[in-house]
């Protein structure tokens, strides 16, 4: 419970970030009951209604196949939250235990480190394409690449924050009174980093969005049938003179998801612990 | 100087090279055989035959890599399958394009990021402070090609003032005026990367502000925005400069989408369209070159930084 | 008329959208040529205090809310900023705590010299230089036309603090005000900054405030003692007068603090507790807590600063009821 009051007063006095927060919350509703809210299946498609203008019964509009696009929103949230989270998970558990590893075990970490350098030189959206290029169009590999992408400075950044802790009091008793090296590692460092993964999860959520979103446009991210908020804008982007609100909606949905979850990671890092706050860039 | 330039040029080799193996093996990481990979689908049994011979390719990993690698630095980066042509010069007709397109963006990020950057750190607190920060979060926010399209709904298709896509070269007819093309792409890239650095001149001039130097510099009497830009902002700088590098990567993956959403013919759309087209050749020479280039400009950065902060020796 | 006359100063912080009073009722003069001492532990306004005379609060959470600073015939509270800027500097001079961070580290030290000199002077660079060489002579830097060129962290910590001395005297300031000047230095090379200071002062005749926490390094050299505690101005007296007429417990405390060197002291006597936090309201004397001689009405009514002879003005109740503490009271 405690957990949660510490994490809500971060909230006290930023309206900003509470307005993130709220919308989060609202896309994350939206994504879990997307089958109870969308009045039409996402799929279905109806050559008569073919871009009809926002109004009843389609909200939003229909695209070019003629589909709802307010459905197609409600289960782009879906994408979303996956997408978002997958990609946290994967870069959080594997860049995070490469550079903790690394900073604990000097000999590993000079090989890891490297590893890791060679991997940054390669700019973040190259490297996701280039992996996409070798990979199938799916859900699980769009996660995959960008949750590998992030991993790099993850690992960086839990590299640098490891390597400070390590030389910590609390290590050395630890340490004195017998604690294996596991023990060290996740009961002694990692829960005090806790809080600088969380501000380093919610930014990787937020660049996550942007480049799946690119990744959709370029035809390099998720299979074409799948309604993501990347693929409604990738597909309809011809028609934007015809029915700009097309694009519109789910642009509009992308830059708030982003923009929420980059005023709440500023938030959390302004409310670090000044020793971890340089080590995250987010925005 | 020099010498810390040669040393730093040196050490870059053993990165290099291990980023260069993993170009190599990205054609081995395809399923297929590596021969038919890089002639594509129409090649002939003696085409693949000759290739596999002049490449190694029946000879072990190593072998084949430094075949390749002795290739790559003769400069022959295989033949494009798409375009029956060299890639290097595949890749150099992207270069006019690509190289202007840089240069426009990076003066845009300069001449907007640094002055809304120095604005909003020395007007803390207030609204133009709120204005400029919350305004450059939001369009940190925005997906590129999305911020392209809209320019060109607006400036291209509505006003008429700016061309949509395309880009003849500065050498065609019209010379320099010909750079209108780049000025809705430009501003679609320079975008969210001002945003980056409005915020990072802010927060790092308000990190200095903090400083002792300050109030000295302030004691001797000198003008508020004396004290901003000469103690303040020069000092923030030296943080601001080091995130250039990291500019120049986001810029880079940028224009991939840019150049695609104005049908530019750089660099980054080859990688696009090389990459739909299975045109692993060429993917595989423009990553290695735009690493090449990362690691160019990671080393001018650090050569920027170590002259803008004295602290750093070159020794 | 004095150099400089302080008058009810009152210093606040703004803490979300109150302004809490840190430094309140602090009046003093200084003649030219004199050096006053403002003694006290940290957190008692005497940095504030130099702050505001100085016109740095600005930019900060800090407000001058109230009294008057005028300065050689000058309302200076009254001036534009401008006007305000072209005594920094020049008619008045400060030197800071920490000479380790004092200095822009991106700028040689002659150029830092230079940007003084030709702030308030009409000079050109090459006399600006040839002045910043003289000025880092005068201070004793060694080999001053190479140093010059130095930036500040190839410098140690008692150098870079004769460079802010240079910088601060670069015009022939009337008043320097030095805040901790020598707290931050190697207990050998404080005293020498200490010594420049001070003979730098026989030379051109500038006034000095001198601020420490120090009482020893006080009575070394001040002519005059303001001693502050919690904001505001518990004793004040010409120097001899208050080392031998103590007055308030607070004075006695800071005096028994300092380690004797001739003794062999095993503990020092430092004054119990600590200076209360702003916030804490005291309606009483705000020492009374820490008093060892604290009686009744000292914790409700708060006393009044009066003179128990000339010149020496004492914020306590008892002021001479009570026995003489400390180590230095001795059997006065």
């Amino acid at each position: 419970m405690s957990a949660i009051t510490s994490f809500l007063a971060i909230f006290r006095g930023r309206r900003l970030a509470t307005f993130g927060l709220i919308w989060l919350l609202i896309v994350v509703v939206a994504a879990v009951a997307a089958p109870l809210l969308a009045p039409f299946d996402p799929l279905d498609f109806d050559p008569m209604v073919r871009l009809s203008e926002p109004g009843w019964p389609y909200i939003f509009g229909t695209d070019h196949f003629g589909r709802d696009s307010l459905s197609r929103a409600l289960f782009g949230a879906r994408m979303a939250v996956l997408i978002g989270l997958g990609s946290v998970l994967v870069a959080l558990s594997t860049g995070g235990l490469i550079g903790m590893l690394s900073a604990y075990s000097t000999r590993l970490g000079h090989v890891l480190m490297r590893l890791v350098d060679v991997l940054m030189a390669f700019p973040a959206l190259l490297l996701a394409l280039v992996l996409m290029a070798l990979l199938e169009r799916s859900v699980l590999n769009t996660i995959i690449v960008i949750g590998v992408v992030y991993a790099t400075t993850t690992a960086r950044i839990l590299f640098g924050l490891t390597l400070k802790l390590k030389n910590e009091v609390f290590v050395d008793a630890a340490t004195c009174s017998g604690a294996g090296h596991a023990s060290i590692l996740f009961r002694h460092i990692l829960p005090n980093l806790i809080s600088p993964l969380l501000v380093q999860a919610s930014f990787i959520f937020a660049f996550s969005q942007l480049q799946a979103a690119a990744l959709d446009f370029l035809g390099l991210g998720l299979p074409p049938e799948v309604p993501s908020w990347g693929n409604m804008l990738s597909e309809e982007r011809i028609y934007i003179t015809r029915a700009p609100w097309l694009l519109i909606f789910p642009g509009a949905l992308i830059i708030l998801s982003v923009f929420s979850m980059n005023l709440i990671g500023d938030a959390m890092r302004d409310s670090l612990d000044p020793r971890f706050k340089d080590d995250i860039a987010g925005v | 100087m020099f010498v810390y330039t040669f040393n730093r040029l040196l050490a870059l080799i053993p990165t290099l090279l291990a980023a260069s193996i993993l170009v190599f093996l990205f054609i081995h990481l395809i399923p297929g055989d590596p021969a038919s990979i890089l002639l594509g689908d129409t090649a002939t049994p003696e085409e693949i035959a000759e290739l596999t011979r002049a490449m190694g390719l029946d000879k072990p990993l190593w072998t084949q890599y430094f075949i390749w690698l002795s290739n790559v630095v003769q400069g022959d980066l295989g033949t494009s399958v798409f375009f029956r042509e060299p890639v290097l010069a595949v890749i150099a007709s992207g270069a006019e394009t690509s190289i202007l397109l840089a240069c426009m963006t990076m003066m845009w990020i300069i001449v907007l990021g640094i002055p809304i950057g120095i604005l909003a750190a020395t007007r803390h607190g207030t609204w133009a402070d709120q204005l400029a920060s919350g305004g450059a979060m939001l369009f940190a926010s925005v997906p590129t090609f999305w911020l392209g399209l809209y320019l060109i709904l607006i400036f291209a298709v509505g006003l008429g003032w700016f061309p949509s896509s395309g880009f003849p070269s500065i050498t065609d007819e019209g010379g320099v005026f010909n750079l209108r093309y780049l000025m809705l792409p430009s501003l679609t890239l320079a975008a969210p990367n001002a945003a980056l650095i409005i915020r990072l001149v802010r927060a790092s001039m308000l990190d200095v502000a903090r400083e002792d130097h300050v109030r000295t510099a302030r004691a001797k009497g000198l003008h508020p925005a004396r004290v901003a830009i000469k103690h303040i902002f020069r000092n923030a700088l030296i943080a601001v400069a080091a995130a250039f590098g990291f500019t120049f990567a986001a810029l880079v993956s940028e224009a991939v989408v840019t150049e695609t959403v104005f049908s530019l013919p750089g660099i980054g759309r080859l990688v696009v369209q090389s990459i739909l087209r299975r045109d692993y050749p060429v993917i595989q020479g423009v990553i290695l070159i735009i690493v090449i280039f990362y690691m160019l400009i990671n080393l001018l950065v650090d050569l920027a930084y170590a002259r803008l902060d004295p602290r750093v020796s070159l020794s | 008329m004095a150099l400089l006359e302080v008058r009810d100063l009152e210093v606040g912080v703004a803490i979300g959208g109150k302004v809490l009073p840190v430094v309140q009722g602090i009046s003093f003069d200084v003649e030219e040529n004199q050096t006053l001492g403002i003694v006290g532990e940290s957190g008692c306004g005497k940095s504030l205090t130099s702050l505001a005379i100085m016109g740095l609060l600005e930019g900060s959470m800090l407000r001058l809310t109230g009294g008057s600073i005028s300065f050689n015939g000058q309302d200076l509270l009254a001036l534009s900023p401008r006007a305000r800027r072209a005594i920094m500097g020049d008619q008045m001079a400060m030197i800071f705590q920490e000479p380790m961070t004092s200095l822009n580290p991106v700028y040689r030290i002659g150029d830092q010299i230079i940007e003084s000199l030709r702030q308030h002077r009409s000079m050109s660079q090459r006399q600006a230089r040839a002045r910043a060489i003289e000025l880092l002579d005068l201070v004793r830097i060694p080999d001053p036309e190479r140093r010059v060129d130095s930036y500040p962290h190839q410098l140690s910590g008692g150098q870079r603090q004769r460079v802010m001395i240079a910088m601060a005297l670069a015009c022939g300031p009337k008043l320097l005000i030095a805040d901790e000047p020598t707290t931050a230095l190697d207990v050998t090379v404080q005293k020498e900054v200490l010594d420049l200071m001070l003979d730098l002062q026989k030379r051109t005749g500038t006034a000095i405030i001198l601020i420490s926490h120090d009482l020893g390094v006080i009575s070394e050299t001040c002519d005059k003692v303001v001693v502050m505690y919690r904001g505001k101005i518990v004793e004040s007296a010409k120097t001899a007068t208050l080392f031998s007429n103590m007055s308030h417990p607070y004075t006695q405390g800071l005096l028994a603090s300092i380690p004797v060197v001739d003794h062999d002291v095993e503990w020092l006597n430092a004054i119990p507790g600590r200076v209360p936090l702003i916030d804490e309201v005291l309606p009483g004397c705000a020492f009374h807590p820490r008093c060892s001689f604290a009686q009744a009405s000292c914790a409700t009514s708060p006393p009044s600063a009066d003179y128990v002879s000339d010149d020496h003005l004492v914020r306590c109740h008892f002021p001479n009821d009570r026995p003489s503490g400390g180590e230095a009271g001795g059997d006065a």
